[in-house]
């Protein structure tokens, strides 16, 4: 074999050894490259070592110092190209490849309904305020739905066009049978079944969901969310009402605020009036209150003599719509994804 | 209602701001719903509760400003001349509804001319008719008056046309069935034997306390009328205007407790202002059928309430002109307490709490002080609040939305799907939204229902959850209702499963969670093959399954759902909800892989109670990996099952020959128990 012909494999070779080692993008293909060009045994450097043989003598010294150059040129090329791949976490793309600015692998996340968020959110102001959270049944009677809570038998909040009396259905007619039971039209039924089966002092929350027979639009739906204080004790007056309404409205919307009672009328509460509180420069309906009605302590068994309690109710949609801009009630029950996402 | 500024004047003076008097009025009791200017008066509308009916007249609000200024109020005594014969020689009333009219008084006014009422009248009553109605106009000068009074003292009044009266005599009585009546407004209605009419010796002339006949009413060719002037029940007034759906400013009265002492008044100040602007003769006398029971009773205050209710104290002198500046009469007092005699027009003033509220409401609730020390008090979390948090983070952390769908839904979702109870959905009498009459007894097909809102608004990832009740109907009492769990995913069966477990796991529940099958009570929705009762312990939790095409197509949608249920309670009461610390072993595990030849018909809970047993307490995870199928060379029916097995001990380092022999162990049982065997073995 000629000097020059050696001398110019080796140079080629050199060349693609330095470019495969260059362009190995992970420790698989850069091992892969190893194996070809310095193989111990089937490798490109090996097999054209095994060329030298046929090299004139007097050209031996030369080709053995060109080979030497050539070995040493792809060992370095390898050991730059390993050196770069220690560098880089294993199996990674080449920095070229690396885009940082590509979107991230994202969870789905669900979202809590923005009713619930706000029922939560009361729950735990009141729960700080020393008021337990208690649950009631939804299907009531007309003894806890109006009677204990001082309705009278012709007061208008009976009439069966303000609430959803219910009836089994004879199957084959189709007519309906009052059964007596009515979805609660307000959740103070359930502070009548508590004090019923728990002696003085208490301190409660009561909340879920009540039903009057409103047609759907943007402020009213048939169904809605309605939260219920209650505190009993010896000596509990209007003062300790508008006190804990405001330290109630304080924390809910994080800045001092000062409570209004304006005169209003509520079977189960005399006094009644409506508290507002003012916020932003104006004054904003908070909800119903007053002095639970001495009628209705007797109805459950307590001495309206011995203890005085207050109660106050608020409409949780009409908080929540406020609160996050809705401006359409019927929005938190069409569950469309997107606007639960938005809370 | 609307009051005019101009008629208040007559009878308080009002040299205040208006805008603060509206104010003070709101404060007091009477809220501000807004002014605005008729002609050249001012119409305020005041919200007037449905105790207060006292101040559905103009008289009555006159009172509240009198009271809260300090001011003289001055009122008409109406005394009319009373010319004529005696009213009760020549005509009779008699009630034979005494339950739908305790009381009826008629006057009698001959030779009257119908001319139109005074301008001043007329724009009295302008201001407080045309903003409710645009097309108001006044009428004549006897129906203008009745209307004036009904407007000045809250009593409804009724002017007939004396010559239109058959056989001299008014029965007040129930309706007859289907009795046909030619209203005022000129419609015919159809009356229900609840309801009262007015009836003269021929047929019903108006439909009491509701409106007037149409021949009966004043008109030109009117010469002598009758002023009728009468109590009705509030009940049946207000279930007959319902009923016709019948609104008038007469029976939003009468649905309300009036003055008793008005009805006198009234028919009295209407013959007044009939003989002054229509002239006329007043026959002697009234005629008076029943009588009303209304009779005040004494009230006592204790001055002690006072701070007891209100929590602030209010000088005594103050208390007492404050009621009797309201119209009470005081009838007895002792240094600890003040009795009073509260006014025929103040029904609702019967117990010392309501005198409580009219002390505060005057005094001013702004006095009240909002910075008192409410003594604090330890509150409690129910289990089921907590485990309900832990729910919903759980829910929404594997990618679910929380929905809230309604209580009661059409009768076709609960015929169709009804999991949970054999026994009929209750029903409300009047549906709670176009068709939805039933209560539901699954959340399921209210989710299906989300789902396909979402798909027709071309949402693509509907993953659904509501934690709320079904009502199941029992045999007597209140209905069941059950906190459920409702979820629907687009994921397959085993991602549905998969959330469910990893719930029960954030729950730390160690009760097992197993399946059995699901009944025929699952056809309606859910796939025959693809379906599950799930069980912790032995106690039903719910069930789970992927919708069947039919369900699928019952709610319009276009791709496949699973859908599970589970009953919260069970949930509560297996829930960990304060985890004990347990000791970890320090020590290093071994896993071993293995992959077993099956019969088909061997279920994963079985290999799994086998694998269980057979390695013992060294085993810390069991972890399934993958079926596939070889027939060829395992031949037919059979499946190849390759799970994990990770071993540990408490005492000290597990060998590998540890290891192999309970690996061993394991499928010598496989062998023994499910016939089974090592690939490759």
């Amino acid at each position: 074999m000629a000097l020059q012909d050696f001398l110019d494999q080796l140079d080629e070779l050199g060349t693609a050894a330095e470019s495969a080692f260059g362009d190995a993008a992970d420790t698989e293909t850069l091992e892969a490259a190893r194996v070809t060009f310095l193989g111990a045994k089937k490798g490109r450097l090996k097999s054209i070592q095994q060329q030298m043989g046929s090299i004139e003598r007097e050209d031996k010294p030369m080709a053995g110092k060109a080979f030497n150059a050539t070995k040493g040129r792809i060992e370095a090329a390898f050991e730059a190209a390993q050196q770069r791949s220690n560098n880089t976490d294993s199996d990674s793309v080449a920095n070229a490849q690396f885009d940082a600015s590509l979107p991230g692998a994202t969870f789905r996340c669900g979202n809590v309904h923005p009713i619930t968020q706000t029922i939560e959110e009361l729950k735990e102001i009141m729960g700080r305020l020393g008021f337990s959270i208690v649950d009631g049944p939804e299907i009531e009677d007309d003894w806890h739905n109006f009677v204990a809570l001082n309705i009278p038998d012709d007061h208008p909040a009976r009439d069966p066009l303000e609430n959803f009396y219910l009836a089994t259905a004879a199957a084959s007619s189709g007519a309906k049978d009052p059964v007596g039971l009515l979805l609660r039209s307000q959740t103070s039924t359930v502070q009548i079944r508590v004090m019923e089966k728990t002696a003085p002092p208490i301190r409660i929350i009561s909340l879920g969901r009540v039903y009057r027979p409103d047609t759907a639009d943007a402020t009213h739906y048939p169904m809605f969310h309605q939260i219920e204080g209650l505190m009993i004790d010896t000596n509990v007056s209007l003062a300790d009402l508008k006190s804990v309404l405001r330290l109630f409205a304080t924390s809910y919307l994080g800045d001092d605020v000062t409570i209004r009672f304006r005169p209003s009328f509520f079977p189960f509460t005399e006094p009644s009036v409506e508290a507002d509180y003012y916020w932003n420069g104006q004054w904003v309906e908070f909800g119903g209150a007053g002095m639970v009605d001495p009628n209705v302590l007797k109805a459950v068994g307590y001495d309206p003599e011995e203890v005085t309690g207050f109660a106050f109710g608020l409409g949780v949609e009409r908080l929540c719509m406020r609160r996050h801009g809705v401006t359409d009630i019927r929005e938190f029950y069409k569950n469309d994804v997107r606007f639960l996402a938005q809370f | 209602m609307l009051v005019s500024w101009d008629w208040l004047k007559q009878y308080v003076a009002l040299d205040m701001d208006r805008e603060e008097l509206e104010n003070r009025l709101a404060m007091s009791g009477l809220n501000h719903e807004g002014s605005e200017p008729v002609g050249n008066d001012i119409a305020i509308d005041l919200e007037v509760t449905s105790n207060r009916p006292d101040c559905l007249g103009h008289i009555g609000v006159a009172r509240e400003i009198a009271v809260l200024y300090n001011q003289a109020l001055t009122l008409p005594s109406p005394q009319p001349d009373t010319s004529g014969p005696d009213v009760n020689a020549n005509f009779s009333v008699s009630i034979t509804a005494p339950e739908l009219c305790p009381r009826y008084t008629a006057r009698i006014i001959r030779g009257v001319s119908i001319e139109d009422s005074p301008p001043w009248m007329q724009d009295q009553l302008r201001t407080v008719f045309l903003p409710i109605n645009r097309d108001w106009k006044p009428i004549n000068n006897v129906a203008d008056i009745t209307n004036y009074v009904l407007m000045e003292a809250g009593q409804p009044l009724h002017a007939f046309d004396l010559g239109k009266l058959a056989g001299g005599q008014i029965i007040v009585r129930a309706a007859e069935q289907g009795e046909q009546f030619a209203a005022i407004d000129h419609r015919e209605y159809v009356l229900q034997p609840e309801m009262c009419v007015i009836a003269d010796g021929a047929k019903s002339i108006a439909i009491a306390g509701v409106m007037g006949g149409a021949e009966t009413e004043v008109s030109e060719q009117t010469v002598d009328v009758l002023i009728e002037s009468a109590d009705f029940t509030a009940m049946s007034i207000r279930a007959t205007s319902r009923a016709l759906n019948l609104q008038s400013p007469s029976s939003y009265r009468f649905e309300r407790a009036l003055d008793p002492a008005g009805v006198d008044w009234a028919s009295q100040r209407c013959c007044e202002l009939i003989l002054e602007h229509c002239g006329g003769t007043l026959d002697a006398g009234v005629i008076e059928a029943g009588k009303s029971t209304w009779q005040a009773e004494p009230v006592v205050l204790r001055l002690s309430q006072i701070e007891r209710i209100l929590g602030i104290k209010i000088d005594t002198e103050e208390v007492r002109s404050i009621l009797i500046a309201l119209g009470n009469a005081e009838s007895a007092s002792t240094a600890e307490s003040i009795t009073v005699i509260p006014p025929s027009w103040r029904r609702d003033l019967t117990r010392e709490c309501d005198l409580l509220e009219e002390i505060a409401r005057i005094h001013g609730y702004e006095k009240i002080p909002e910075d008192v020390g409410v003594p604090m008090a330890a509150s409690f979390r129910s289990d089921e609040d907590r485990v309900a948090e832990v729910i919903r983070s759980t829910l929404t952390a594997t990618g679910f939305d929380e929905a809230l769908t309604g209580s009661v839904v059409p009768l076709a979702w609960t015929d169709q799907f009804n999991p949970w109870t054999t026994a009929t959905p209750l029903r409300t009498i009047s549906p709670m939204l176009l068709g939805a009459d039933a209560l539901r007894t699954s959340l399921t097909p209210s989710l299906l229902e989300v789902r396909r809102i979402n798909q027709s608004l071309a949402n693509p990832a509907v993953e659904l959850f509501e934690t709320a009740k079904i009502y199941l109907p029992q045999a007597e009492g209140l209905p069941q209702e059950q906190k459920t769990i409702g979820l629907t995913s687009s994921g397959d069966f085993y991602h549905l499963k998969g959330v469910i477990e990893s719930l029960l796991a954030k729950l730390k529940i160690t009760t097992p969670l197993s399946v059995a099958d699901a009944g025929e009570e699952f056809d309606g929705l859910l796939d025959n093959q693809q379906r599950c009762t799930l069980l912790l312990g032995d106690e039903r939790l719910g069930f789970l399954g992927q919708v069947s095409k039919p369900g699928l197509k019952a709610f319009s949608l276009k791709t496949a759902a699973n859908v599970a249920e589970l009953k919260m309670d069970l949930l509560v009461s297996l829930a960990t909800l304060i985890p004990q610390h347990q000791d970890l072993s320090a020590f290093p595990a071994i896993s071993r892989d293995l992959n077993v030849v099956l019969q088909e018909s061997v279920r994963w809970d079985q290999l799994q109670a086998t694998v269980e047993q057979a390695a013992g307490e060294a085993l810390e995870v069991l972890g399934y990996q993958e079926t596939y199928r070889a027939p060829d060379q395992d031949g037919a029916n059979t499946k190849r099952v390759l799970f994990n097995v990770k071993f540990r001990r408490a005492d000290a380092t597990m060998t590998g020959e540890e290891a192999d022999a309970i690996r061993d162990a394991i499928v010598q049982a496989i062998a023994a128990n499910h016939n089974g065997k090592l690939l490759g073995v």
